[in-house]
């Protein structure tokens, strides 16, 4: 058993597997690949990749305020893995942000485009900056194994406290604001988590977490390289973090008092549970296993103790960042399979980075010694053919390769085929208008519809539809109203309905609207091509419909009205030319607005053609008694706007 | 029936064509590195880069050395290659509903589908006649892998089995068994090219040019040897 070889095999599965999905995220945006909408436009990304990646990397202002500005050298042997494990921290938020944005090839905007007044401003400026100087402050490391950067590796180390204490006054400023962010917040953010000095309160625990995560990642690798962690200095820290989360503690309970919020430490429900399990992780955990002195040197206390600590912050940053107000805004939110890979992945391919740079350069006092050049390792064989993949270094490039493009497959096979074939718009389904003479039109059921008489309009077609009156043909945006030669009789109800409803589907007279416009505002499929095909649907042969020796598509199909004779009924308004039915918005407008504009001209009165007639303000009372009584008929005489207008 | 007609074409199409793309370029990727490293460790000073690109070259043209040894097996050969490269990437049934469908290129050309069917018949028909030269001659005989019988019947019978779902009047029963016969050995057929043989269609200037390098001898090598052990002008 090897452990590093094996870590990094599960690493780069992990990557490849992320790296499919991830093409696909930029491919077909946000929409089709997240669970990610309106009502929810921060989720894991933002609440694991930004806003905890940027606490887990507070170790590095710690550990070099520790060194190099408190002047205690004895700790110089981890504050360059902390510094390492800050600047990939950073990166990881950096892409993290770039799939999380809608437009990600804007990120530039804020350097260029200034708004002070936003805390994102702060937040973004602040992450670029203390990049740069993490960057600044790591690089002399990889400088030192060549002689030709010794000019400008100096000139770096004789900057080292001005760029340090840069560092430092970055982090105090953007590990703050990011709990700034939530401040806007006041009335969504549950009690427990609100604060107004949440600021204070996010950089306090960034200290402690910074010391808790040197301790975690010293423990991690040493694991994985079989070598000793420096407990002795690790259990100083330790120490140390333990005053820091109770200050922590002290202020968080503090401010409750002073708000006369403390009830809501006892008070009913999940929330007070969960803010306990958040406190006994984050601040319980290290206090008890860093206080038991045994605990405290012993490798399994401090670990234990660390990752405890650790998740808890990361815990209470994800509560903050949405996880305990998720039911206060629209819907329920998981995240989808594709933010959980892209999430893994991109974790992964910064560890794989991590590691790279402990084999590579003097990160430790002593290089690790790299699993895969002993001498003494024999050489390794492909299990299915036996071709000797010689020395072990080639072999893991080989299996290591392999692994990552397997997952990838896997990755890109598991998309659904909604996703692929998605334009990265949500889906919005259309439900049937309600009500009965008078329809209430509202296809998403979001209360905000038209109330539509019915009976107003019939006979309003009715009376074009007499003989005698004069009217002639108009063509506008597909509609088209009967000429006179062709009008029917007044008496034909099919010729009266068909002037709006132009379909009947098969079975069916004068068809709803949204049994083919079915999305809200997409274009949708009114045929149903895999009903046709299906043996539990027509089950059709593909050649009933498509000519043989000829590709199948569209132009060697048949049209609908070959085989559905009354689909299209005569004198019907609208043409319908093709399977594609515009969204439910665009059909609504399209129907009603023309003939109202029309209408107005007319009659001269131009109410009837503006978007306020029928969207009124009176609707809300018809929304209040629809809340009231869902299925009631909303009674007649409650919409004036159409009968008075005329 | 239906259902794993759709996992075939969607799913582990999906899973298939990856496979495909990201194992070749994994193939390239590890013989350059495997190249640069035989050359780091050998130390040469001198490598002849422009007389092995040409040889490389000139062995990509198809019609120089091999039709002189045997000429009607590299001939039915050549045509051979043409249709199944050819016909699976212009086929206009794939182009609309694998790359435009499948993947939203819609850019991609088309060729008529009577030429798409002649051509099938003639990769169908040359498929043969390579299986059938391969198993006649001794000497190939000797040299076979399992592999090297196996990858013209597998192709020729998704050919096959193409054709008759381009070609309803010809088998109209048994079309949804044609078509997973089809999906499925051209998946097989994708899955499989990376880890085979069939990996030469990227790999064959890598493989002449690596070999190359690594099996150089530079120019006045002889002399330097001699000049070396202290045997200048003497016949070797």
């Amino acid at each position: 058993m090897n452990r590093v070889r094996n870590l990094k095999l599960v690493l780069w599965m992990l990557a490849g597997f992320g790296f499919a999905v991830g093409l696909t995220r930029f491919f077909f945006g946000l929409g089709a690949t997240t669970n990610l909408g309106d009502g929810v436009p921060w989720g894991l990304w933002i609440g694991f990749d930004v806003m905890s990646g940027v606490a887990l990397a507070g170790g590095g202002f710690v550990m070099t305020a520790i060194v190099y500005i408190f002047g205690r050298e004895e700790y110089h042997p981890i504050v360059r893995p902390a510094v390492l494990t800050a600047f990939l921290g950073y990166v990881a938020v950096i892409f993290g942000l770039l799939f999380d944005l809608g437009l990600p090839w804007n990120i530039w905007h804020m350097i260029v485009f200034w708004n002070p007044h936003s805390p994102l401003f702060e937040v973004g400026w602040c992450v670029m900056l203390y990049t740069t100087v993490l960057l600044l402050e790591f690089s002399p490391v990889p400088m030192e194994s060549s002689s030709a950067w010794a000019k400008i590796r100096a000139t770096l180390i004789k900057i080292r406290i001005p760029l340090v204490i840069t560092g430092i006054a970055l982090s105090t400023l953007h590990q703050s604001s990011l709990g700034t962010l939530f401040m806007i917040m006041p009335y969504r953010v549950p009690v427990l988590w609100y604060s107004p000095i949440l600021p204070i309160l996010f950089f306090i625990s960034a200290i402690g977490l910074g010391m808790l995560m040197v301790t975690f990642e010293s423990h991690f690798t040493s694991y994985f390289y079989r070598r000793k962690p420096e407990i002795h200095l690790l259990k100083n820290l330790a120490g140390w973090s333990r005053w820091v989360l109770l200050l922590y503690l002290s202020v968080r309970i503090g401010d409750l008092a002073v708000r006369g919020q403390l009830d809501a430490l006892t008070a009913q429900g999940w929330r007070t549970v969960w803010f306990w399990v958040e406190i006994v992780m984050m601040v319980g955990a290290p206090l008890v296993f860093f206080s038991v002195p045994k605990l405290r040197i012993s490798r399994t206390g401090q670990w234990t103790g660390a990752t405890l600590g650790v998740s808890g912050i990361v815990l209470n940053r994800i509560n903050v960042g949405g996880f305990v107000h998720l039911d206060r805004g629209a819907g329920i939110y998981l995240p989808s399979f594709a933010e959980l890979a892209i999430t893994l992945a991109v974790v992964a391919t910064l560890a794989l980075i991590f590691l790279f740079f402990l084999e590579r350069f003097h990160v430790w006092e002593e290089r690790p010694v790299d699993p895969n050049a002993k001498p003494e390792a024999l050489p390794e064989f492909d299990y299915a053919s036996m071709v000797s993949l010689g020395a072990p270094s080639v072999a893991s490039r080989y299996t290591r390769s392999l692994a990552f493009i397997l997952a990838a497959a896997l990755g890109f096979a598991l998309l659904s085929d909604d996703v692929l074939t998605s334009k990265g718009f949500e889906s919005n389904p259309v439900r049937a208008a309600r009500g009965g003479d008078t329809l209430w039109v509202d296809g998403n059921r979001d209360n905000y519809g038209v109330a539509f008489p019915h009976s107003q309009h019939v006979k309003f077609v009715e009376e074009i539809l007499t003989p005698g009156i004069e009217i002639t043909d108009r063509e506008n945006g597909g509609v088209s109203f009967a000429s006179e030669t062709e009008v029917p009789q007044y008496h034909d109800k099919a010729a009266i309905c068909s002037q709006c409803h132009h379909m009947n589907l098969p079975g069916d007279q004068a068809s709803g609207c949204y049994e083919c416009h079915s999305d809200m505002y997409n274009i949708s499929d009114s045929f149903g091509h895999d009903w046709h095909s299906e043996t539990a649907g027509a089950g059709l042969s593909c050649f009933t419909c498509h000519q043989t020796g000829m590709a199948k598509n569209a132009e060697s199909a048949k049209q609908c009205n070959e085989c559905h004779d009354d689909l299209v009924p005569a004198y019907a308004a609208i043409e319908v030319e093709q399977y594609l039915a515009p969204g439910y918005t665009d059909a609504m407008h399209g129907m009603c607005q023309n003939c109202h504009k029309i209408h107005a001209e007319e009659v001269e009165k131009a109410d009837l053609g503006r978007c306020t007639t029928c969207h009124t303000g009176q609707t809300r009372e018809v929304i209040k008694r629809d809340q009231l009584n869902r299925w009631s008929n909303v009674p007649n005489n409650d919409i004036t706007t159409f009968s008075s207008v005329r | 029936m239906e259902a794993w007609l759709e996992f075939g074409r969607g799913p582990l199409f999906r899973f298939c064509l990856v496979i495909l793309i990201l194992g070749l370029l994994r193939s390239v990727v590890l013989s350059l590195y495997g190249m640069n490293e035989a050359l780091r460790r050998a130390g040469d000073k001198i490598v002849p880069w422009s007389d092995l690109t040409n040889k490389t070259f000139q062995w990509l043209i198809p019609v120089t050395r091999l039709f002189r040894k045997r000429p009607v097996y590299s001939a039915i050969s050549f045509i051979w290659h043409i249709g199944v490269i050819l016909v699976p990437l212009f086929l206009s049934a794939h182009v609309l509903l694998l790359f435009a469908n499948g993947i939203g290129i819609h850019w991609w050309p088309e060729f008529p589908q009577r030429i798409a069917d002649l051509m099938t018949l003639i990769t169908v028909i040359m498929g043969i006649l390579l299986f059938l030269g391969r198993v006649s001659s001794r000497e190939s005989r000797f040299l076979s892998r399992f592999q090297d019988y196996a990858w013209v019947p597998l192709i020729t019978l998704t050919f096959l089995t193409g054709g008759l779902c381009a070609n309803l009047n010809l088998s109209a029963g048994s079309y949804q068994f044609s078509m997973l016969l089809h999906v499925y050995s051209a998946d097989l057929i994708l899955m499989l090219i990376p880890f085979t043989k069939v990996a030469h269609c990227v790999l064959l200037p890598m493989s002449q040019y690596i070999s190359g390098v690594a099996w150089k001898f530079p120019k006045n090598a002889g002399d330097r040897v001699a000049e070396t052990i202290g045997k200048e002008g003497m016949p070797v």
